[in-house]
């Protein structure tokens, strides 16, 4: 299954449970109205006042007033508790980390353990192609667990517990962090956060429940706790119901995690020892934290405890996930105490693992040519693969030290984004530089001066990447630097009169993923199901895709037409080659921002027809593989880097 | 029928609005978690760039030793300086935001920055000192740090501000009394050259 198809599939099952959902509120309603009028039959039964003329106490199954009273006050209970979660949680990713207790780590850690950990991340995302996500701990969990949440990749938080942290071995923890990576990936974490704010509006009868239990009514003395006890029970069961909901989304999707991850490292090894540990540890994966049921969903093991009969877990018994990837598992979990802590390492030891693919430790501006055969863009818009986490290993390391500790630090990756917007002409630079001292201080332009000779010595590919590496500590800044950032940023690109690709691609991707939690999110909503009204846009994004890779307008079409043919058949003749000056970025960036608003299959072919056109005419020029990147990232749809194209994965040391 | 009608309307809308305050009380709370968090978190990006400093400090002192042999006070009370701004900056660590400790830490920093300037005022008077690679290098960096630390600084004293207003307007002051929400601590040092010695460029 690739990319889109996992992202409808995630969006199928939003259906699923929200039909869940209706039905638990449904019948919540009926047997609150059920248990009300038991309560007030009790009650009308005793005071005269409330029996009819013929002194007959009230009675009857069928109470309009009180059923639309009741559905009324459930509804309201519901809807209020799951809209305050929602909007706390629309906060992003690290809101769920703190509400269960963790820790922010600080990218400049020189903590071993923590320091592999974030090793381990920052060259899970550069293989990926998204930014590095921000890494909790929960430093009070002793069982071995993780979590991914955020709404995008742009908020998106990776929470491991102590117990990960130093129990596992580097393979171990990889193989988690790619099952995590792979929830990022599949767009499920929305879903997740979705579901935690729905599953809180079930809980909150059982919340009111206890609060009125401990009232003291007036006239209804016995009617009011009674009421309350009842609302507990009910709210009880809305627990259940959202047991269910959390078992019926998560768990399937469990093995295909695990799946992705073992694709993602090629080292099943790693995975099911990870699985191995929970099984054999006391602790397992059990969660202490007293919101833990929550957001048990979205745990990479079982957090809550096995239910009755295994029906509401919310995860695949330990054996059947380690058989699922490893058939040669014995069924034996080895012993593991937590005096265990031979997974840590001294610091500096922590090299990658793995091997360099093939070209070896050599600096990078010598293994990537800007020339890059086509063949490697196609499976490019899937998942990422072993070849690419070789890549993205070798990449972070061959990054200046330098530079790698100023991409960790606030003003440090400002510094970086500037410099790679500063002009390579002398008089322009200058005066560029004169302009950042007055829009940010002299202390920023001087640390971009002092970066900037091992700036300009990064490999034009590696630029976006180290973007990626830059991003966490970006989104460190208070707002109004961050206000003072995304000014600087626009003074360096107007200050030659024009915008050019290079600069373009980056103020998008960097402001793109900053914008969501400076200026709150934006709510993707789809409004094109249909190609038609989007033919316009296509052409434009596919002739300046095909212009950015050819010197003249012949060639230009030719790759043109071979993109267009892939969304031909719904097109029409409508979706025609344009002149250079008709795609230009302004006319490329209102169509991107209409794009982005498609539904995933549309996104498909649009990204399978504009890689047809980069690969048309045998080779991707640097251009055409940064507009590239541009457009996946705008789309969300995150792509791996590009590989050389004798790097492949089959001659990657598997 | 209408005594019961009536007597379940007021329940209801009782009900309502006493979930309406509960919700409430609790989203203003976790707001309140939430802003502390966020200090907190600032806090240590300083944090981690005060040890960077911190663990500079040592190596300038051993390069300068050699060659400006009679200003041990200067050297002495620079390293005496670092150790307690160190040992301030231990506690701060583990209080962020804490009025105590960051106004301890504020008053350990000044006066590491001025033992620093006034060894960087003496160093001027020693050009082979201040022609030393690795002099030059350890200056560099330490520079380069002590910008790093003023950008944290800044984010920090930002969201130290959002959290201190959040915590006096009505109605989250009411929940910030109740649970206990302290007050934050801005994180603001005088410049030495105002303070000291006067102003010296050292690149």
């Amino acid at each position: 299954m690739d990319f889109f198809e996992r992202q409808e599939k995630a969006h199928h099952n939003t259906k699923l449970l929200v039909a869940y959902f209706v039905t638990g509120v449904a019948l919540l309603t009926v047997a609150v109205y059920l248990a009300s009028l038991l309560i007030f039959a009790g009650v009308a039964s005793r005071h005269p006042r409330y029996h009819d003329d013929d002194g007959q106490a009230q009675a009857g199954l069928w109470n309009p007033q009180l059923f639309f009273g009741v559905l009324v006050g459930t509804l309201a209970v519901i809807t209020l508790g799951s809209v305050s979660k929602t909007a706390e949680l629309a906060r992003g990713g690290s809101a769920v980390a703190e509400m269960l207790g963790g820790r922010l780590v600080n990218s400049n850690t020189t903590d071993p353990d923590e320091r592999r950990l974030m090793n381990v991340i920052e060259e899970m995302a550069l293989a990926s192609g998204v930014p590095v996500p921000h890494v909790y701990v929960l430093d009070n969990e002793r069982g071995i667990n993780a979590f991914a949440a955020g709404h995008s990749t742009s908020d998106a938080v990776v929470t491991v517990t102590h117990g990960c942290l130093k129990l596992l071995t580097r393979d171990e923890l990889q193989g988690v962090i790619g099952h995590e990576f792979s929830h990022i990936l599949n767009g499920d974490m929305r879903l997740n956060l979705r579901l935690m704010g729905v599953i809180f509006g079930i809980l909150c009868l059982a919340v009111v429940g206890r609060i009125l239990l401990q009232m003291r009514g007036g006239r209804d003395r016995n009617a009011l706790p009674l009421l309350g006890l009842v609302l507990l029970a009910l709210g009880w069961i809305g627990v259940v119901f959202g047991r269910l909901i959390q078992a019926a989304v998560s768990r399937q999707r469990e093995f295909l995690a695990d799946a992705s991850s073992v694709q993602f490292t090629r080292n099943p090894a790693g995975l099911s020892g990870a699985l191995q540990k929970i099984g054999g540890l006391s602790y397992g994966s059990k969660l202490a934290a007293a919101h833990a049921d929550e957001a048990s969903h979205m745990f990479f093991s079982n957090g809550v405890g096995r239910s009755l009969f295994g029906l509401m877990d919310t995860h695949p018994p330990l054996e059947e996930r380690i058989r699922a990837i490893d058939p040669a598992f014995n069924g034996k979990f080895p012993r593991v105490s937590v005096a265990d802590g031979g997974a840590g390492l001294p610091a500096g030891q922590d090299a990658p693992q793995l091997d360099p693919a093939g070209s070896g430790g050599a600096s990078l501006a010598g293994l990537a040519p800007p020339v890059i055969a086509s063949q490697s863009v196609l499976p490019n818009l899937d998942n990422a693969t072993t070849a690419h986490l070789h890549f993205a290993a070798a990449l972070r390391a061959s990054f200046p030290p330098a530079i790698q500790n100023a991409a960790r630090d606030p003003l440090g990756a400002s510094s970086l984004i500037y410099g790679m917007l500063l002009s390579l002409e002398p008089e322009q630079r200058n005066k560029q530089l004169q302009l950042l001292s007055q829009a940010a201080s002299d202390d920023i332009r001087r640390e971009t001066e002092r970066l900037l000779p091992d700036v300009e010595s990064i490999a034009a590919n590696a630029k976006l990447p180290l973007v990626d590496l830059a991003l966490p500590a970006l989104r460190h800044f208070s707002p109004a630097q961050y206000r003072q950032f995304s000014r600087a940023i626009q003074t360096l690109i107007e200050s030659d009169g024009k915008i050019d690709l290079h600069e373009y691609v980056l103020q998008k991707i960097v402001l793109r993923h900053l914008d969501p939690q400076f200026n709150g999110a934006r709510k993707p909503v789809i409004q094109y199901y249909a190609i038609r009204p989007l033919v316009p846009d296509c052409a434009v994004l596919l002739s300046a895709l095909a212009h950015a890779g050819a010197d003249d307008a012949a060639r230009a079409e030719a790759a043109f037409l071979q993109g267009a043919r892939q969304l031909g058949c719904n097109a029409g003749a409508e979706l025609a080659f344009l002149h250079s000056d008709q795609c230009d970025l302004p006319q490329v960036d209102a169509a991107l921002n209409r794009l982005c608003q498609a539904a995933p299959q549309i996104k498909k072919s649009l990204l399978g027809a504009c890689a047809l056109t980069v690969a048309a005419n045998g080779v991707i020029q640097e251009t055409e593989a940064e507009l590239l990147r541009a457009i996946a990232d705008t789309l969300d749809c995150p792509m791996p880097p590009f590989l050389q194209s004798d790097e492949e994965p089959a001659a990657a040391g598997v | 029928m209408m005594g019961l009608g009536l007597g379940l309307m007021v329940l209801l809308i009782v009900l309502i609005v006493l979930f309406f305050v509960l919700i409430f009380m609790v989203s203003a709370y976790n707001r309140l978690v939430s802003l502390r968090n966020r200090y907190k978190n600032a806090y240590s990006q300083i944090d981690v760039q005060l040890k960077r400093r911190y663990d500079l400090i040592p190596n300038l002192v051993e390069t300068a030793k050699g060659y400006i042999k009679h200003e041990r006070e200067t050297l002495e009370a620079v390293t005496q300086a670092r150790n307690v701004a160190y040992a301030a900056s231990q506690t701060a660590a583990a209080n962020p935001g804490d009025p105590n400790a960051v106004k301890s830490l504020v008053s350990a920093e000044s006066g590491l920055a001025g033992a620093l300037s006034r060894l960087m005022v003496v160093s001027e008077r020693y050009p082979d000192l201040k022609a030393n690679q690795n002099m030059m290098q350890l200056s560099e960096e330490l520079t380069s740090t002590e910008n790093k630390i003023s950008f944290s600084r800044q984010a920090y004293n930002d969201s130290v501000m959002v959290y201190n207003t959040q915590r006096e307007v009505f109605p989250s002051n009411l929940i910030a009394g109740a649970f206990n929400f302290g007050a934050a601590e801005s994180f603001i040092i005088d410049k030495p050259e105002q303070k000291d010695a006067p102003k010296v460029s050292f690149s």
